[in-house]
């Protein structure tokens, strides 16, 4: 068994406004092993991306409030750092890849600079030695360095996104956050993209949270899966566990409301009614008023509490329960 | 079956300062009464481009599009909103932007039947709005919310029901589900379904993923640089891909399945510039069978089984 580089526990987040407070992360946890793929999988609003947020510190400040909760990034709790000792993690320790590379960049500074920056920041060298090392990891993600002087608005976004990755990569992070790394690119240059993604998180043996919301992306890349809806963790297990025996009533809708290529349907499944909004949670369980197995203790019930069906595969659902008071 | 559009070499260019750009070039398309012909393909193929020229928001460089015989691209513009505009209508790619913030829902709805059919009475219009958002399933306490409030899939049931208010029986729906949840998605397309079903519409469905063209197509077209390079029923696609562009596209797209290990085949490059574009095979620089012979010569769309034609040069070879 490998050592857990992350540990995430009964994380909180909030946003507080003067007119509400969104729950945007309600209770998670979940550890990550070293050279382990993590598939975040949810729809809009489900808090994905606020998770990673609070990974990396980079909450909206003054909206944006962990409640409770510990990160343990190789035993040091990072919420217990100064924002000072968090410059220091963010970029070496733990980088993040963000879903649109055509913001993302930098537009008044070629790309070079921008990867060097990243080297220079954390790193002692010097200026030609970090140019080297940009030029190094351009040619890493299968652009010629000599391009390392051009722009931003020269590239294509395929292209842009492998310069993201290169500059989240120059320091060779313990950690790399994907925040739907591929959703803004076409499906061949998605390919591309995840193809080169593994290729180095191998070579590299680093760890990774890979936040997507398309299955298909999770099937192919990662180990392990949790699926995330209305700012809770419902279902977590390995991609085999999630995709050939998914258990949460969520899990099972969503893989059903997706077309498929290999099969014939007249008509897709749907869920009823829309994503819960987390700044209006209702009582007990947040999907039950989705739910087609929904029971009468759904919503009197306080929330469900995580079942574990076994090897590791947890489940967030009341229907479970009763096998767990059986132990 | 009847045709009820035919699209014959139809090319829609843009001059630009580096020359012109080819967005929709010598396109050629039959769609049949009561079916649906699915346009994919990557960014900047020209898909869009195709489906507003046949809206008339573009005009056709050269080419025409009959509708039930009669060539719609050239008439002068007058004439085509008097007696076309109301039969052939689009849904938009992003409902967040194509609605305007300032209307309510039912203003928004009554816009379309007010500027087209103006012997209505305003309580005539308003209850053809009604009748529009029970349609596609818009509760009626949402008459006087404003599109900021509502969630994406309800804002693209607006677009449907702006479109549909016209009676129309042509639709083309540019990518109306790429901007929504996986959820919302099969609400949305499972209600285009029914729509057709029930008022027997033709639809133009573009969009870049494959999975969802073909559950809602009967016919698929595959565009690369503004050309059509392979056409055919939707279930043959998957099962008798012959272009080298659409086999890519395919092996592109993850499966959600673990077993499903997959023979990946992946393009280098990306899509060349479709400005002042050479005479040769469009997909020449990123094809791995490329030949001296595509380089020279521009492949015509051949079709080489019943219903399946394909522009490149060694078809054969891949059947």
């Amino acid at each position: 068994m490998s050592e857990n580089i992350l540990s995430v526990k009964n994380l909180v987040i909030h946003y507080e406004t003067d007119e509400e407070v969104v729950e945007a992360v309600n209770n998670i946890s979940f550890d990550l092993k070293k050279g382990e793929i993590l598939g975040l999988v949810g729809e809009t609003g489900a808090g994905k991306t606020t998770t990673a947020l609070g990974i990396m510190g980079l909450l909206p400040t003054r909206v944006g409030h962990v409640i409770q909760g510990s990160i343990e990034l190789d035993g040091e709790n990072l919420l217990e750092k100064s924002p000072r000792e968090m410059r220091k993690v963010r970029g070496k320790k733990i980088s993040m890849i963000f879903q649109d590379p055509m913001t993302a960049l930098n537009p008044v500074k070629t790309v070079g600079d921008q990867i060097a920056e990243v080297v220079l920041l954390h790193e002692r060298c010097s200026r030609a030695e970090a140019m080297i090392r940009a030029q190094k990891m351009l040619a890493m993600v299968g652009i010629v360095p000599e391009r390392y002087k051009d722009y931003p608005h020269q590239f294509s976004g395929g292209m842009k996104q492998r310069i993201v990755i290169a500059i989240a990569l120059a320091c060779e992070p313990e950690l790399l956050i994907a925040d739907e790394p591929t959703t803004a690119l076409d499906v061949t240059i998605q390919a591309q993209i995840l193809d080169m993604m593994r290729k180095l998180q191998k070579e590299h043996n680093t760890s990774m949270i890979l936040i997507t919301h398309d299955l298909g992306v999770v099937a192919e890349m990662c180990d392990h899966c949790a699926v995330m809806y209305a700012g809770e963790l419902v279902e977590y297990g390995t991609v085999e566990d999630i995709f050939d025996n998914p258990q949460h009533p969520y899990t099972v809708a969503l893989y059903k409301s997706i077309p498929s290529l290999d099969k014939d349907v007249d008509r897709l499944h749907v869920v009823p009614g829309m994503v819960t909004d987390p700044s209006n949670l209702p009582s007990g369980c947040s999907f039950s008023d989705r739910c087609d197995k929904k029971g009468d203790m759904c919503n009197k019930h306080e929330a469900p509490g995580i079942v574990d069906l076994g090897n590791g595969h947890l489940v967030k659902c009341l229907k479970y329960k009763p096998e767990v008071e059986e132990k | 079956m009847e045709n009820l559009i035919e699209v014959k070499n139809l090319k829609k260019y843009f001059s630009t300062p580096r020359g012109e750009l080819h967005a929709v070039d010598n396109v050629s398309l039959n769609i049949e009464k009561g079916k649906t012909i699915g346009i994919v393909g990557e960014s900047g193929c020209g898909k869009s481009t195709l489906g507003k020229t046949l809206m008339r928001l573009h005009n056709a460089t050269s080419g025409q599009v009959l509708y039930n015989g009669v060539d719609i691209a050239n008439m002068p513009m007058k004439e085509f909103k008097k007696d076309y505009r109301s039969n052939i209508q689009m849904i938009f790619q992003d409902p967040y932007s194509s609605l305007d913030p300032r209307m309510n829902v039912l203003q928004l709805i009554e816009e379309p039947i007010k500027v087209n059919m103006k012997n209505l009475s305003k309580i005539e219009i308003k209850e053809k709005a009604q009748e529009m958002m029970e349609l596609v399933g818009l509760a009626k306490r949402l008459e006087n919310s404003y599109p900021h409030e509502l969630d994406g899939g309800r804002r693209q049931r607006i677009g449907i029901a702006r479109a549909l208010s016209l009676n129309p029986d042509f639709i083309v729906c540019d990518e109306p589900v790429s901007a929504l949840d996986v959820s919302i998605q099969a609400q949305i397309l499972n209600l285009l379904q029914n729509l057709q079903a029930e008022r027997g519409l033709t639809y133009m469905f573009i969009t870049h993923d494959m999975s969802v063209v073909k559950h809602i197509s009967d016919d698929i077209a595959v565009m690369y640089l503004g050309q059509v390079i392979e056409k055919c029923p939707a279930n043959e696609i998957f099962k008798h891909t012959i272009h080298p562009y659409s086999q890519a596209l395919l092996s592109a797209i993850p499966i959600p399945n673990v077993h499903v290990k997959k023979e990946r085949m992946i393009l280098r490059g990306e899509l060349t510039s479709p400005i002042n574009p050479k005479k040769c095979c469009r997909f020449v620089a990123r094809c791995p069978y490329a030949t001296e012979k595509c380089h020279n010569e521009e492949p015509e769309l051949r079709e080489l089984k019943t219903n399946h034609s394909v522009a490149c040069h060694y078809a054969e070879k891949f059947m």
